[in-house]
């Protein structure tokens, strides 16, 4: 079976920081599964999903996402970004413009770059974006102005442009920390369904476990920039859980290593 | 024994007392001079009526000029703010370089239009030219400030979200940075053409074109009715441009 995501070995502490962001973290998950990454806010989950997008350089370790190894020193080329999608946790929409406008960005990179300056997609585009627009529950706002839209519908909007790049492997974090519980359990339910149905990975940081057992197959635990466990989802125990959680609050405050 | 904050009030009500009466004595303000003012007022106003509608031909050469001046002077601007506000910038380049542009506008905004237009009309002659640059000039102080505030306005996360997603960087200017900054660009643009517009009404006063002009004019010959009807056109043509704009502003927020 091909591998998603190969991690062996990484190490990355932030410019300016003491402690490692993540320390000697190693996995892999295997194409077409998917999984929670859990734990208390300020574990490196934000860090560690920004750097497999790409997003971090510097770090220590080998990293391959979707068979090719990233370079620590620079950016992955342009072409292969399109295959990684990512949710953003504050949804980094552009408010002026519509839902469908916003969603047809996710289409940019797949675009020429002809017709991505010009900003005149083709029928197809419009195709996929209706339909991810549709798959997230929204179809009705496309022609909404994105700051005329609630947190949830945001984040609805937010998923459907991440769906819209056809990515094979989709990376959200904390794609419902900004909703209500059972907002929460929808969101994650339909973006997880529309991942399965474009046979895409999918790896979603969380820090509620009960969403994570809800939605993914396997469970990785994050604590202080370690891999605490990893588990399928029928083994995970609430000892384990409750240990990643052991001396922050109820109410995770943002740690210093927190990014994003 | 007062309060410190009791005090710095006593301070501060006793300078605008000292103000007051220091303006008041060392003015010549002769109070006797108004009270033999009710007749000569009265006759000034009674010249000026009924205004006389014959300087009509006047009256549209000179609003035409004034909006010409208009125009011409904010396109002069945007063209001089689009490279200062991207230098006034604190997320485009460093505060070795913003920090003074920064000053410099503060310092062109500072200078009066009407002063700027007579040093143009000196430096090159009557009619509409000096106007312009003179409008130019005073509007970029502004209106770079007003820009640059909308690059700096930009929020990064979309920028980053596109980049993800594999556009290069003339994509992301185009559909992350554009959508962002060009609503608020509009407005300030129209919002300046306004104030331009309106400012540019009494450039004419000191010969710098436009309508201004004839008011000066009629003033000085003594044809107080055809002065009349120019400031009424005036009245009218301020009113007019801030019901446009105010519809125009509507669209942009």
């Amino acid at each position: 079976m091909s591998m998603a995501i190969e991690i062996d070995d990484l190490s990355y502490v932030h410019k300016g920081a003491q402690l490692p962001a993540l320390e000697r973290v190693s996995f892999r998950i295997p194409a077409g599964e998917c999984v929670a990454l859990l734990g208390p806010s300020g574990a490196g989950k934000t860090t560690l999903l920004a750097l497999l997008d790409g997003r971090i350089q510097g770090w220590r370790g080998r990293v391959s996402v979707l068979g090719a190894p990233l370079n620590p020193d620079r950016p992955p080329p342009r072409a292969r970004r399109p295959d990684t999608g990512f949710v953003f946790q504050e949804f980094a929409l552009v408010e002026r413009s519509t839902a469908l406008r916003n969603v047809l960005n996710g289409r940019l990179g797949r675009m020429s770059p002809f017709h991505a300056v010009l900003g005149s997609p083709m029928a197809h585009d419009l195709d996929i974006a209706r339909t991810a627009l549709a798959d997230c529950g929204i179809a009705e706002l496309a022609e909404r102005r994105v700051d005329s839209l609630s947190g949830g519908q945001r984040q609805r909007v937010a998923i459907a442009r991440c769906l819209a790049q056809e990515p094979r492997l989709i990376l959200a974090d904390e794609p419902v920390s900004n909703l209500d519980p059972a907002r929460a359990g929808e969101v994650l339910g339909l973006m997880t369904k529309a991942a399965r149905a474009r046979d895409a990975t999918a790896l979603f940081s969380s820090h509620q476990p009960d969403l994570a057992r809800r939605f993914a197959g396997r469970i990785i635990g994050i604590r202080e920039g370690r891999i605490a466990f990893n588990v399928p989802t029928s083994e995970l125990k609430d000892d384990a859980t409750a240990e990643l959680y052991r001396g922050s609050g109820p109410t995770p405050e943002l740690g210093p290593r927190a990014v994003l | 024994m007062m309060a410190p904050r009791d005090f710095g009030g006593f301070v501060t009500s006793s300078l605008i007392a000292i103000a007051i009466l220091w303006s008041l004595v060392t003015t010549d303000v002769e109070l006797s001079r108004l009270a033999s003012a009710g007749p000569r007022i009265t006759d000034f106003i009674g010249r000026m009526f009924p205004p006389d509608p014959t300087v009509m031909t006047e009256i549209k050469k000179g609003s035409a000029e004034t909006l010409r001046i208009a125009i011409l002077g904010s396109l002069g601007a945007v063209l001089l703010s689009t490279p200062l506000a991207i230098l006034a910038s604190e997320t485009m380049v460093s505060r070795a370089v913003f920090g003074p542009v920064r000053a410099l506008l503060a310092f062109i905004r500072a200078v009066p239009l009407i002063l700027v237009a007579m040093l143009m009309v000196g430096a090159v002659g009557l009619g509409p030219l000096p106007g312009i640059i003179a409008v130019a000039f005073h509007a970029t102080g502004m209106l770079a400030k007003f820009y640059a505030e909308a690059i700096d306005g930009v929020s990064r996360a979309p920028i980053a979200a596109l980049e993800s997603a594999g556009a290069g960087p003339l994509v992301r200017l185009r559909h992350a940075i554009w959508p962002q900054m060009a609503p608020v660009i509009a407005r300030d643009t129209i919002f300046r053409f306004e104030l331009n517009l309106r400012e540019s009404l009494v450039l004419g006063i000191v010969g710098a074109g436009g309508i201004g002009f004839y008011i000066q004019t009629y003033i000085r010959s003594f044809q107080y009715d055809k002065a009349a009807s120019v400031t009424i056109a005036v009245v009218g043509l301020v009113i007019v441009i801030e019901a446009i704009n105010i519809t125009l502003r509507r669209r942009f927020t």
